[in-house]
């Protein structure tokens, strides 16, 4: 029943009717303009989400597979995606919504998202992506099939090697007790704002290394939450770390800049600053205790299953399990994903220099290396609340 | 007559609106309009502050949740820490805005010069202030052109870091962002303030400290009074030189309510911005009982007309 009043709450908005409407009286009028049933046939869509699912030059799609994308990125911030699909119905003008796995064990049950259509004629390649991906259950809830895998990786945080005496291949494990208590990096370490991240990195750190017991790293419970932020509250007066950043683009300035020696960034942060630096200036680390494992998911917003361009949606998503996306993604972003042998296929023929392709390669047996290590993300766990409220103890202290 | 001529039209217009407002419509629809459009919000927000979120949802059932998790989170320290900044930061603009907007009124005799010093002083309201504000990074950084500029002399051997990423960095951003807000109103009070006020007071022995004591500051009360205001206010809600020179550790309650927002936590937010409206109050109310023996509120802007 409170499932049936969200969907209510979410669809018989009193502007849709208006919205409707406008709408009617629009297509009457744009039957009348010359040209119009041409612009209604390109194929298009928009799409809204984490700036990282892009590709860096659409065009390539475009020209692969004919369809166009118009793309608003936005950070890994849960709430401003939470707010913007139930509070500004954003899905009324996106077809495709890219976000971290797991927000449709909110999403899905209010109605936000609909089920993917496994059958549809446009997802070709949907039977031949492997279980382990598209069965995750960071991209189904209750039984029902939410989102398409995209990307994954498993996060840790960027270094410069000379200063924690690291193997400058990047190949060791390196222990995230460089991050949080080594004195050659003191005052030196980069914490990234959001507390999904950090405040379960460090509980896995803790609960890895024996320092606290903690049943799930990635939903805890307030008390539990509490002392991992009493830890962190003591690392920060002991001059641990240098700033708490919020937004990709910080990483990749930070690490530019010089400004500090390790952060819990994302993996391209590295990449983009080793194109200033030079390369392997910077390494993302493999690590002792483990990573922050997640997943990007193509998620439909209800609205748009019932648009006329519904087939182009489902060509751009078959567009993201296919190679040319995986090949890039790997090659410009260090990013896995479903169906990697796609990807190196694709370089194989478009005769990708062997190192591209060794690259591609490599980008699977990291993330393979990577998932054997705790521990999943989750994007909406049940404590969120307890834990948002002791993260802000960490800022304020 | 010439001077009857031009003074009829004043008058005209001074009668027009004496009878306006004698209207029995106007103070009720004042009071109306302004009740819907900043009263009833402002109402809204504390009802809400009573409210709760349960997984991304509000659940529109009583509880002190938010109020109770002002204290628990630590979200009160940011509160003081904020209300310490701002009347830190206004302190400091006022140190800097009183002397400036008394040269600009009464010493810098160029227009041009006046004139190009006042569009000057508007930049900061043309850009954006992240914009304005991200630029101090590249100069208080570690690497910064202060930190190098000072390595390549040799004054010192390793960066200082608390250039950038502390509470320096914050009010060192802040100085230009709010000197407008607090220059301006001084500027036009000392403005306002006939010549000959000032060389009467020469004139009967007084020497320029004088003056400065028992003529100037006295007249230009109203305009400190309307700096100190539009300067207090936004500062209590600042966010960005917080979040982009204290990275992170200068939270202040902007950066409170932005991340409870954030997070959906209206409730909380709207707590907090209770919390903010009634420091505000109470700063104001602090104001009115310091100055009402000097300064009628009423009349801010007409003290020097009498």
């Amino acid at each position: 029943m409170q499932g049936k009043d969200d969907d209510d709450q979410l669809r018989l908005a009193r502007r849709d009717l208006l919205r409707g409407a406008a709408g009617l009286g629009a297509t009457a009028l744009l039957a009348t303009v010359p040209g119009a049933a041409a612009m209604a046939a390109e194929e298009r869509v928009k799409a809204y989400g984490t700036t990282t699912a892009q590709l860096k030059n659409w065009d390539l799609m475009t020209k692969s597979i004919g369809v166009t994308v118009d793309y608003t990125p936005t950070n890994s911030d849960i709430g401003v995606f939470m707010r913007d699909v139930m509070a500004n119905d954003i899905g009324d003008n996106v077809d495709v919504f890219f976000f971290d796995g797991g927000t449709q064990n909110v999403l899905g049950p209010q109605g936000a998202y609909a089920e993917i259509d496994e059958k549809n004629p446009e997802l070709t390649l949907w039977d031949r992506t492997p279980d382990a991906w598209k069965r995750s259950d960071l991209v189904r809830f209750d039984g029902k099939q939410y989102g398409i895998p995209v990307i994954g990786n498993g996060d840790c945080f960027g270094y410069f090697p000379e200063k924690i005496g690291a193997n400058p291949n990047g190949q060791d494990d390196v222990s995230w007790s460089v991050f949080f208590e080594d004195d050659r990096t003191k005052g030196r370490v980069a914490i990234d704002r959001s507390w999904l991240q950090s405040l379960s990195e460090t509980a896995n750190y803790l609960n890895e290394t024996g320092k606290q017991k903690i049943e799930d790293v990635a939903d805890m419970p307030g008390p539990v939450a509490a002392k991992v932020v009493d830890y962190l509250v003591e690392r920060k007066k002991a001059g641990q770390f240098r700033t708490i950043f919020t937004a990709f683009e910080e990483q990749v300035q930070l690490l530019g800049n010089k400004e500090i020696d390790l952060i819990n960034c994302w993996e391209p942060a590295t990449k983009e600053a080793n194109l200033k630096l030079g390369p392997n200036a910077t390494i993302y680390a493999f690590t002792v205790e483990g990573y922050y494992k997640w997943l990007i998911e193509a998620t439909i917003p209800v609205q748009a299953a019932k648009r006329a361009n519904i087939d182009t949606v489902y060509k751009f998503l078959n567009y993201m399990l296919g190679g040319e996306y995986r090949a890039y993604q790997a090659k410009e972003r260090g990013y896995a994903g479903p169906n990697m042998d796609l990807g190196v296929k694709y370089a194989q023929d478009h005769n990708w220099p062997k190192e591209d392709v060794e690259l591609l390669q490599y980008t699977q047996t990291k993330v393979d290396r990577k998932y054997k290590k705790p521990f999943f993300c989750k994007t909406t766990p049940v404590h969120a609340s307890e834990m948002e409220e002791e993260w802000q103890r960490f800022l304020n202290a | 007559m010439a001077i009857s001529t031009a003074a009829a039209p004043r008058r005209y217009r001074s009668l027009q609106l004496g009878r306006l407002g004698r209207l029995p419509i106007v103070i009720p629809g004042f009071l109306v309009v302004w009740s819907l459009m900043v009263v009833l919000p402002l109402l809204v927000v504390v009802a809400f502050s009573f409210f709760q979120v349960k997984y991304y949802k509000v659940v529109y059932q009583p509880s002190l949740d938010a109020w109770i998790s002002l204290f628990t989170s630590g979200r009160w320290l940011v509160a003081v820490r904020t209300l310490r900044i701002a009347l830190t930061m206004t302190a400091i603009e006022l140190f800097l805005a009183f002397p400036f907007g008394l040269w600009l009124a009464k010493g810098c005799r160029s227009v041009p010069l006046k004139a190009f010093i006042i569009t000057l002083l508007t930049i900061p309201f043309f850009l954006d202030p992240s914009s304005r504000t991200i630029v101090w990074r590249a100069i208080l950084g570690s690497g910064g052109l202060i930190n190098s500029g000072l390595m390549h002399l040799g004054v010192i051997n390793a960066p200082i870091e608390w250039l950038l990423y502390s509470e320096f960095a914050v009010h060192f951003g802040m100085i230009g962002s709010y000197f407008p807000t607090m220059v301006f109103p001084i500027f036009m009070i000392m403005s306002l303030i006939d010549d000959e006020y000032l060389q009467a007071s020469a004139d009967l022995g007084a020497s320029p400290g004088q003056t400065l004591v028992h003529v100037i500051m006295p007249l230009a009360i109203p305009g400190v009074m309307a700096g100190i205001i539009f300067t207090l206010v936004p500062l209590m809600a600042a966010f960005v030189e917080p979040q982009m020179l204290g990275g992170g550790f200068v939270n202040l309650l902007g950066d409170s309510v932005d991340s409870a927002l954030r997070e959906l936590k209206y409730p909380t937010a709207a707590a907090l911005s209770t919390v903010v409206v009634a420091i505000l109050a109470f700063c104001l109310l602090v104001l009115i009982l310091m100055t009402r023996k000097r300064f009628d509120f009423a009349n801010m802007f007409t003290a020097t007309h009498r």
